[in-house]
C-alpha cells in the first residue's frame, strides 16, 4: 500500500511546493518509488521547481479525462530514476478534477508505487479539498507567523472533517507540522513565532524545522529541489525531515541563532 | 390547626458575670401552627384539643408559628388566647416578610428562628407562594439537570462545536477562529483562544471555565467582554460568570 502524503498549509507562498519537491526527491534518493502530483490546477508550478517543465506533454487534467494514460502523462526524473512527476493543468480551472476520478488515478499510482506526494494549492475550496480528501498522511506547511498558523489550523480542523478517511470513519489522517522560513534570530528579537509558540497553538507533533535561506530560492529559479544542495542548512534541514518520516529519530537542528565567536565579536562581525 | 414539635435553638453563648452564664442550648418546644386569623376559629380548636388531654398542655412552653396567614393578625389577642388555656406563650415563629418580624418585636413579643428556616423557605416556594427568589432558584436546578457533552481533542478556526440543551465540556483547546457555545455551561481543558458562548438560550446562571484565557470573545446570557476586557486575567486559568448582569473573571487556581 502506497502512503498517500498531502503537502498542504491553507496560506499560499508558505513552501509547500518547495517543500513537495524536497520531499519528493528525497524520498526517491533512499530508494523509494515516489510520485509527486501538482493539484494546483491553472497554477502549475511544480514542474518549474523539479526543472521538468520543458518536459510536460499530458497532465493531470487529462488523465482525469481520459485523454491519456497514466503512463503518457508522468514525467520520470532525470536525476533518480524511482521519481515520477504528475503536472497540473496549467489551462484548465480546478474544477476539472472529481473525487471520482481522482480516487481512481490514486489506485492505479499506488500500484507501482510507495510514496504519492501531492502538491496541495492555497485555500480551502475544492482544489485543497481534492488534494487531501484521500491522504493517509498531512505535512501542514507552516511559517512562524500567525495568520499561516490560523489558516493551518483551518486546514487541520478540514482534515478530521472532510477528508475520505473521516467520512468513513476510519483512524485519521496522520498529521505532521513542517515550519518553514524559520530564522531563529528573528524569534530572539521577539519578531517571529517560535517552535514553542506555535507547537503550542497546532499541537500536531513536529516533523521538521527549515530555516530561512537563500539556498531555497536559487534551488527554485534552478529547478534543483533545495535537497540536493546538501551544503545548504535548509538542504540538511529537509534531509531530516524525510528520516523523520522513514521512522527514524532525529534531533532537530537550526532551532538557535550562530552564537558571535570572538572574533566577530572583536572586529564587530 | 396543627402541633408539631420542632427543634429550636434559643440562644448564643455568652458571659455576662461569674454569678450568672448564657449558653446556647436546644429543646424541642411544641409549635402551634395557625391556619386562619379569625380568634373564635382559633379558639373553638384550642378548646377541642385542651379538652383532648388538658394535663399533658397545661404551662406547656408554645410557640406560634403565623406562616400559613396572610392578612392582618392580632398579636396581643393571640398571645392572650394561649394563656387563656394555661399555655407558656414563648413567641411567634414563621418565614414572615422583615415588617412583620420587626412589628412582632417592637410589639414586645419575641420571634423565634428556627434551624429549619432555610428548608421551610423551600417548602414555602414550592408550594408556590411567589417571592423573587423562587425562579432563580429554580434555575439553578435545572442548571444542574444539564447533562455534558464531551468533546475530545481540538476545536480548529473555523469550527463550530453547540452543546444544545448541555453543557459543554472540551478536552482539548479552541483554537482562534473556533467557537464553542453552549446553553448551560463551558469547561475548556486547554487554552480558549476563540469564542466560548455560554448559556446561549438564556441562563445567566451559565459560567465558563478553562485553563488558559485567551479568548476572542466570551459571552454569558447575552453580556460579552472581547479579548480587551480579559487582560486583569489574560494567560491564566480563569472562571467567568455573570455578577448582577456583569461578566466577571475570577482566577480558578
Amino acid at each position: 500500500m502506497a502512503r498517500i502524503i498531502v503537502v498542504t498549509s491553507g496560506k499560499g507562498g508558505v513552501g509547500k511546493t518547495t517543500s513537495s519537491a524536497a520531499i519528493g526527491l528525497g524520498l526517491a534518493l533512499k530508494g523509494h518509488k515516489v510520485v509527486l502530483i501538482d493539484f494546483d490546477i491553472g497554477l502549475r508550478n511544480l514542474d518549474l521547481i523539479m526543472g521538468c517543465e520543458r518536459r510536460v506533454v499530458y497532465d493531470f487534467v487529462n488523465v482525469i479525462n481520459g485523454e491519456a494514460t497514466l503512463n503518457q502523462a508522468l514525467i520520470k526524473d532525470k536525476r533518480v530514476s524511482s521519481l515520477s512527476i504528475l503536472p497540473a493543468s496549467q489551462t484548465r480551472d480546478k474544477d476539472a478534477l472529481n473525487k471520482e476520478n481522482v480516487g481512481k488515478v490514486l489506485e492505479e499510482l499506488g500500484k507501482s508505487y510507495d510514496f504519492i506526494v501531492c502538491d496541495s494549492p492555497a485555500g480551502i475550496e475544492a482544489g485543497a479539498m481534492m488534494a487531501l480528501y484521500y491522504a493517509d498522511e498531512a505535512i501542514v506547511t507552516t511559517n512562524p507567523e500567525v495568520s499561516s498558523v490560523r489558516d493551518s489550523d483551518r486546514i487541520l480542523g478540514m482534515l478530521a472533517s472532510r477528508s475520505q478517511r473521516a467520512e468513513l470513519g476510519l483512524e485519521p489522517i496522520k498529521e505532521h507540522l513542517l515550519l518553514t522560513r524559520y530564522s531563529p534570530k528573528r524569534v530572539e528579537e521577539g519578531e517571529m513565532l517560535s517552535v514553542e509558540d506555535v507547537e503550542d497553538i497546532l499541537s500536531i507533533p513536529l516533523l521538521g524545522v527549515i530555516p530561512e535561506s537563500q539556498a531555497v530560492l536559487k534551488a527554485s529559479n534552478a529547478g534543483e529541489p533545495v535537497i540536493l544542495d546538501k551544503e545548504s542548512d535548509a538542504g540538511q534541514a529537509y534531509q531530516d525531515v524525510i528520516d523523520r518520516l522513514l521512522g527514524e529519530t532525529v534531533d532537530f537542528r537550526f532551532l538557535l541563532a550562530e552564537k558571535k565567536g570572538i572574533f566577530s565579536r572583536m572586529f564587530g562581525g | 390547626m396543627s402541633k408539631y414539635n420542632e427543634l429550636f435553638y434559643l440562644g448564643k453563648k455568652f458571659m455576662v458575670d461569674t454569678n450568672i452564664e448564657f449558653k446556647g442550648s436546644s429543646f424541642t418546644l411544641s409549635v402551634l401552627h395557625l391556619k386562619t386569623s379569625i380568634l373564635a376559629e382559633i379558639r373553638a380548636g384550642l378548646a377541642t384539643k385542651v379538652a383532648q388531654a388538658p394535663d399533658f398542655f397545661y404551662l406547656v412552653p408554645i410557640v406560634v408559628n403565623i406562616e400559613q396567614l396572610d392578612d392582618t393578625i392580632e398579636f396581643q389577642a393571640v398571645k392572650s388566647l394561649i394563656e387563656e388555656f394555661n399555655f407558656t406563650f414563648v413567641g411567634f415563629t414563621g418565614a414572615v416578610p422583615k415588617e412583620q418580624r420587626q412589628l412582632i418585636r417592637e410589639l414586645g413579643f419575641s420571634f423565634v428562628n428556627t434551624a429549619k428556616a432555610s428548608a421551610n423557605k423551600k417548602t414555602a416556594a414550592l408550594s408556590g407562594s411567589a417571592t423573587e427568589v423562587i425562579p432563580e432558584e429554580a434555575h439553578t436546578a435545572q442548571n444542574n439537570f444539564f447533562t455534558d457533552k464531551v468533546h475530545r481533542g481540538q476545536i480548529r478556526s473555523g469550527q463550530q462545536v453547540y452543546a444544545k440543551d448541555q453543557n459543554l465540556v472540551v478536552i482539548g483547546s479552541v483554537s482562534a477562529g473556533a467557537e464553542v457555545i453552549a446553553d448551560g455551561n463551558i469547561h475548556v481543558y486547554g487554552s480558549l483562544r476563540g469564542r466560548a458562548i455560554a448559556g446561549a438560550t438564556g441562563h445567566h446562571r451559565a459560567q465558563i471555565y478553562c485553563q488558559n484565557l485567551e479568548a476572542e470573545l466570551v459571552s454569558i446570557n447575552g453580556n460579552y467582554w472581547l479579548s480587551e476586557s480579559m487582560e486583569d486575567h489574560w494567560g491564566t486559568p480563569v472562571y467567568i460568570n455573570l455578577t448582577d448582569n456583569e461578566l466577571s473573571s475570577s482566577k480558578l487556581i
